[in-house]
């Protein structure tokens, strides 16, 4: 019973998945999942493993969705422009990458916190974003010339994404510097007296993650052939929501890579499973919401009695 | 003493899953009086506080406050009966003001209105803090801008602001110095005079020699011995304690000098100190002590790259030392021991494993990875070799009791193989049983080669362990001195005043001695 | 680590450069933007900074009960959704010809319902509070999403004019409820007890049990109380664009930002209304002068980001570390 928290998650997501195939022929189909899988999970998957990193490293990072959306951006527009594919997508990279190194900057540098960090660089993409598309204007590079990039990164998509969770993994769980990482999350200072260098890593973290979000954001532009200002927002609660369920799988309540993948597919589940279930379109988000609410209760409520520190040690 | 004590527990049983931490311990305060209670960690002594404090129920045993039983206690209602207790932790909100921090629950108000009184509120507060300890802390200071020492004074007249008729202290003295603890010790003897009962809980048996009328002794879950200080003497009091021969607990060393570790000339770091010229081989264990501000803290810091030096040079192994950064000092081999255990030493929510092995971690990665099995191994060695007690390594550090903990510290430089070990104020908060085992580990580092050099405040340990004292005063190095046949008197003089004593005139200082 | 007086200076050094934005800000549209200074403009600020206003009075409410932290710490991530659900229902009730009072309290409601709900998850359930309020607000935002199917509501009613009128000696009612709110919120908060103690549980959680606080309850209120504030400002709402309107998720950050504005305009460097307020109004001056001055709004989003950015670095970079020797 004292681990039983930790199978919240995988229990609910199997659940959900029994019910969700027994409501809907057409939820369990093979079609279906793979577009599940190549659609919203991969992308989701790549943001939320960016959060995992910063958040095990104990920050936050609201600027997800700008960076996806600055690769986007980039990504497009250099194809509108004329551009060679693979020079815009080397583009896409690097204004995903200034978007890390931006936030590096703020938390390491300077030593704003990751939340308020992040919080401003969400706000002041917003503005660069409205500003240099006159107003929220999307660019559509449907029509025209056919670009082969475009199919090419799709298919590629859900190997990127494989490769990322592995990559992600080893890292955080058998790397040095994963090590690093998730000590200097929870106890910086213990981290500093004890060697590691604090603010360096801090900063790898915020400018490494911007790799994963930006081939996020290509990829999504990629499978819409257009870029549509502010629309790598949305990802954001849900990386946010993975992430923090995820937690709820490690045993010391640790973000880490299972656990949010894990959480990426109940979110995703919950969505498909939904629309596919006939629930009214309108009916789909109070769904939606319930159901994470039941997985945080059932986790949250069945971990034991934490010591309080009142103990004469 | 006539009527019912203020306090009669008795035969209490309490156990924890599997393990017994109290086996029948009985504990009786007189009314009026101050009464000690001693033992090491694991001896029970936080959980026979915590039985009555309410957190706990115990398994069997009564409990007879001013004579009545009585059973079903909570924090709350044992408050009623007039019982307070001052825990080791600061509970303090740190951003109220010592006034809001002092009345918080018993604000002063505007009658029949929900409003604050702002300005009786600051007069109150005003007035409790010179009762209690004839200070004038600004009150509208918030509590985190106090330093610790201040802090914990708000803390103690805060309890007694609420007039307690039973006052329960858990190392009190921890944080304050000696010019605050004396008043603290006035205090507690004035209030004392005016009927309040006390219970006293400490490691730093002078205190408890000074202000205890008797003393309850636990071992083991159960109480021992009921004394009184008066007739009955440290040394014999510790031996109950730990039921061993104190004059074991500083191991022999034999004289060992290797080559010059560390140098220095003339190094200075304003504005904590000046002008420091000493030389510290290998194999050495050289303490260093004074007052606070005296700028032996900081030496530490400096060597460990808290601080930068901006006078004179450093030299580790001959070459010239640049450790601007604790990182970069840790890379040279130098390892600190910090004070606060708990913001730099361990984290409370890693591993045993993972806190021995932060500071090595270069040393356990190959290409980028984490070699397990070597962590491991270098990790289960360390753990059987200081004798830490947990359930494995990978438990959390916050399962640990806080001797095992301070252990857990010490291994992770000696996993890193440090050359330099710098400790600061290596067993405060120990209880006595780690204190002899860290001792030893202590005197094995420097006998392996390391070098060790150890900010102390405990006279006893720094001539016990120690082969040379460095004592600082107002940022100068007044004395380099041998331990061996060291005076007692005049080394507190040094510490104290800065220079030695003409004539042995000063009068006895009571600074902490511990054991 | 900082010395006390290292951080007390720092402390002081952040309010004040708080405070010179704001004068600096205030005093350069007076300059440039025509008519700022008029005072029918600034009652025009505060009006539009009245809904923004009541709901970053909630998120205050619950970060003081909660905690600095801000994963772990008090924090309601649904006071948007709660804003949105409310106008909706609000707008539906007066739209099928309800009473206005009726549809009124059907509204606060709904708010006190979405304040219990976020108490129980915190408290009962002990989920943190960044995630609680997170499902809250979804679930709540599918409510809303229900009710309006994602369209606008129009309704009118005399409640709704007479909120959204400019009002008495030419101040708009919604800026006189603004402030009486908050009036009676600050004294709450700042000059009783029950705010003093609603400060100390947030601080030290673990103190304030050990004075006989009860923690839960106070955190729970807080919730319960945001949610009231939330319900408010969908009334508030309402009345400013005639009824019910998608898009309510665009307050989610402002609140966020106006909240952790708040605090570097306050002493102790901690949430408190009246630093909220000034934040509030920091940001609607801002909006207002852009307005005046002919730049786009697409700047506004961008500027505050600079703000906040720019007031925190300044603080953290004064802090330096000290021996303690």
């Amino acid at each position: 019973m004292k681990s039983f928290h930790r199978y919240g998650l995988p229990f609910t997501l199997a659940v959900l998945f029994a019910m969700f195939a027994s409501i809907s022929p057409t939820f369990p189909t093979l079609a279906n999942l793979h577009s599940l899988l190549m659609n919203h999970v991969a992308l989701l998957s790549l943001i939320a493993l960016a959060m995992t990193l910063v958040v095990a490293a104990g920050g936050i990072d609201l600027s997800v969705g700008t960076a996806v959306d600055m690769a986007g951006f980039a990504f497009i527009a250099s194809l509108a422009n004329g551009l060679p594919a693979l020079l815009a997508i080397l583009f896409g990279l690097i204004a995903a990458l200034g978007v890390g190194l931006f936030n590096a900057v703020l938390v390491a540098g300077i030593r704003v916190p990751p939340f308020l960090a992040t919080l401003g660089t969400l706000f002041i993409g917003h503005s660069v974003q409205q500003l240099s598309t006159g107003g929220g204007v999307p660019i559509y590079l449907i029509a025209g010339p056919p670009r082969p990039i475009f199919s090419e990164v799709d298919m590629a998509r859900p190997w990127l994404s494989l490769a990322a969770i592995a990559v992600v993994l080893v890292v955080l769980d058998f790397s040095v510097f994963g090590r690093r990482i998730v000590a200097e999350g929870i106890a910086p200072a213990v981290a500093r007296f004890s060697g590691l260098s604090v603010r360096r890593d801090i900063g790898l973290v915020m400018l490494g993650s911007t790799l994963l979000t930006g081939i996020a954001g290509i990829a999504l532009s990629s499978g819409v052939h257009s870029y549509s200002p502010l629309s790598g927002n949305a990802y954001l609660m849900d990386a946010i929501g993975a992430t923090f369920l995820g937690t709820t799988f490690d045993a010391n309540r640790r973000a880490n890579v299972i656990g949010t993948i894990l959480g990426v597919l109940l979110l995703s589940t919950v969505k498909n499973g939904l629309l596919l279930a006939g629930v009214s379109f309108y009916w789909q988000q109070v769904a939606n919401g319930t159901l994470i609410f039941t997985v945080l209760a059932i986790s949250f409520s069945t971990k034991g009695k934490e010591a309080t520190a009142l103990s004469g040690h | 003493m006539t009527g019912h004590p203020a306090l009669a527990l008795r035969g209490i049983e309490k156990s924890f899953g599997g393990a017994q931490a109290l086996a029948g311990a009985s504990l009786v305060v007189e009314r009026g009086t101050v009464h000690g209670l001693v033992g090491q960690n694991g001896a029970g002594k936080s959980t026979l506080i915590k039985v009555l404090a309410g957190i706990h129920a115990p398994d069997a045993g009564s409990i007879e406050i001013d004579g009545k039983n009585e059973a079903h206690l909570s924090p709350h209602h044992v408050e009623t009966l007039g019982i307070h207790m001052i825990h080791q932790d600061r509970l303090l909100p740190p951003t109220l003001t010592v006034a809001e921090a002092l009345l918080l629950g018993n604000e002063p108000r505007f009658a029949r209105t929900p409003f604050i009184n702002r300005r009786q509120l600051e007069r109150q507060a005003a007035e409790a803090l010179w009762n209690a300890f004839q200070v004038a802390l600004p009150v509208r200071a918030l509590i985190r801008d106090l330093a610790t020492a201040e802090q914990q004074i708000v803390q103690i007249t805060r309890a007694l602001v609420n007039k307690p008729k039973i006052l329960v202290l858990d190392e009190p003295t921890a944080a304050l110095v000696h010019r605050e603890a004396e008043m603290l010790f006035e205090t507690i003897e004035r209030l004392k005079s005016d009927g309040l009962t006390v219970l006293y809980i400490s490691h730093y048996l002078s205190e408890i020699e000074r202000l205890c009328d008797q003393v309850t002794v636990l071992r083991n879950g159960r109480d021992v011995a009921r004394v009184s200080p008066k007739t009955t003497s440290t040394a014999e009091i510790v031996s109950l304690m730990i039921d061993r021969d104190v004059d074991s607990c500083f191991p022999a060393r034999p004289p060992r000098r290797g080559e010059p570790l560390i140098q220095t000339d003339g190094l200075g770091n304003s504005p904590y100190f000046s002008d420091v010229t000493f030389t510290l081989r290998k194999g050495e264990i050289v303490g260093v002590t004074g007052l606070v501000g005296s700028g032996a803290k900081a030496l530490a810091g400096t060597l460990f790259g808290l601080s930068k030096a901006d006078a004179g040079t450093v030299l580790l192994k001959g070459r010239p030392l640049a450790a601007p950064t604790p990182a970069a000092a840790v890379a040279r081999r130098i390892g600190l021991v910090p004070e606060d255990r708990r913001r730099h030493g361990i984290s409370l929510d890693l591993s045993v494993r993972e806190n021995a092995t932060l500071p090595a971690l270069p040393d356990f990665t190959r290409r980028g990875l984490i070699r397990a099995a070597r962590e491991k191994n270098a990790v289960a060695g360390l753990v059987a070799r200081l004798g830490i007690k947990t359930s494995g390594p990978e438990a959390l550090l916050r399962t640990l009791s806080g001797g095992n903990q301070q252990k857990v510290v010490l291994s992770k430089w000696l996993i890193h193989q440090s050359e330099l070990i710098i400790l600061d104020e290596p067993t405060v908060g120990v209880d006595v049983g780690a204190k002899v085992d860290i001792y030893r580990e202590i005197s094995r580092l420097a006998d392996e080669g390391a070098g060790v050099l150890m900010i102390s405040s405990d006279l006893l340990e720094l001539t016990g362990l120690a082969d040379r004292v460095l004592v600082f005063h107002r940022g100068r190095l007044v004395a380099d001195l041998h331990t061996a046949g060291l005076d007692q008197d005049m080394l507190l003089a040094l510490i104290t005043t800065g220079a030695a004593p003409k004539e042995s005139n000063a009068p006895k200082e009571h600074h902490a001695l511990a054991v | 680590m900082p010395s006390p007086s290292d951080r007390g200076n720092a402390a002081r050094l952040l309010r004040s450069g708080a405070y010179g934005a704001f004068a600096i800000v205030f005093l350069w549209f007076a300059i440039v933007a025509p008519g700022f200074l008029r005072f029918g403009n600034l009652t025009d600020v505060v009006q539009q900074s009245a809904i923004l206003g009541l709901l970053a009075l909630g998120m205050t409410l619950v970060m003081i009960a909660g905690g600095g932290n801000v994963i772990s710490g008090g924090i309601d991530l649904s006071l948007a959704a709660n804003l949105g659900l409310t106008a909706a229902i609000y707008a539906r009730l007066a739209q099928d010809g309800a009473n206005g009072l009726t549809a009124i309290a059907a509204a606060l409601g709904a708010g006190l319902l979405v304040g219990a709900v976020n108490a129980v998850a915190v408290v009962r359930l002990r989920i943190v509070p960044l995630l609680a309020t997170l499902a809250v607000s979804k679930i709540v935002n599918g409510l809303e999403f229900v009710l309006t199917k994602n369209s606008v509501v129009t309704a009118t009613s005399p409640i709704q004019d007479w909120l959204s009128g400019s009002g008495l000696f030419g101040i708009p009612e919604m800026a006189c409820g603004l402030v009486l709110i908050a009036v009676l919120v600050w004294l709450v908060v700042h000059a009783t007890s029950l705010g003093l103690r609603l400060h100390a549980v947030g601080a030290h959680p673990e103190a304030a049990r050990a004075a006989g606080l009860s923690v839960p309850a106070m955190v729970a209120g807080s919730y319960v109380a945001s949610g009231l504030l939330g319900s408010l400002a969908g009334i508030f709402s309402a009345a400013l664009v005639s009824g019910s309107s998608p898009g309510s998720g665009n307050y989610l950050l402002p609140v966020v930002v106006a909240a952790f504005l708040g605090v570097t305009f306050s002493r102790r460097q901690v949430p408190t209304i009246g630093g909220t307020i000034l934040a509030v109004l920091f940001i609607g001056l801002l909006a207002n002068g852009f307005q005046l001055v002919n730049i786009s709004t697409d700047w506004i989003d961008g500027v505050e980001g600079v703000l906040i950015l720019f007031l925190v670095g300044w603080t953290t970079l004064s802090q330096k570390e000290s021996l303690d020797a």
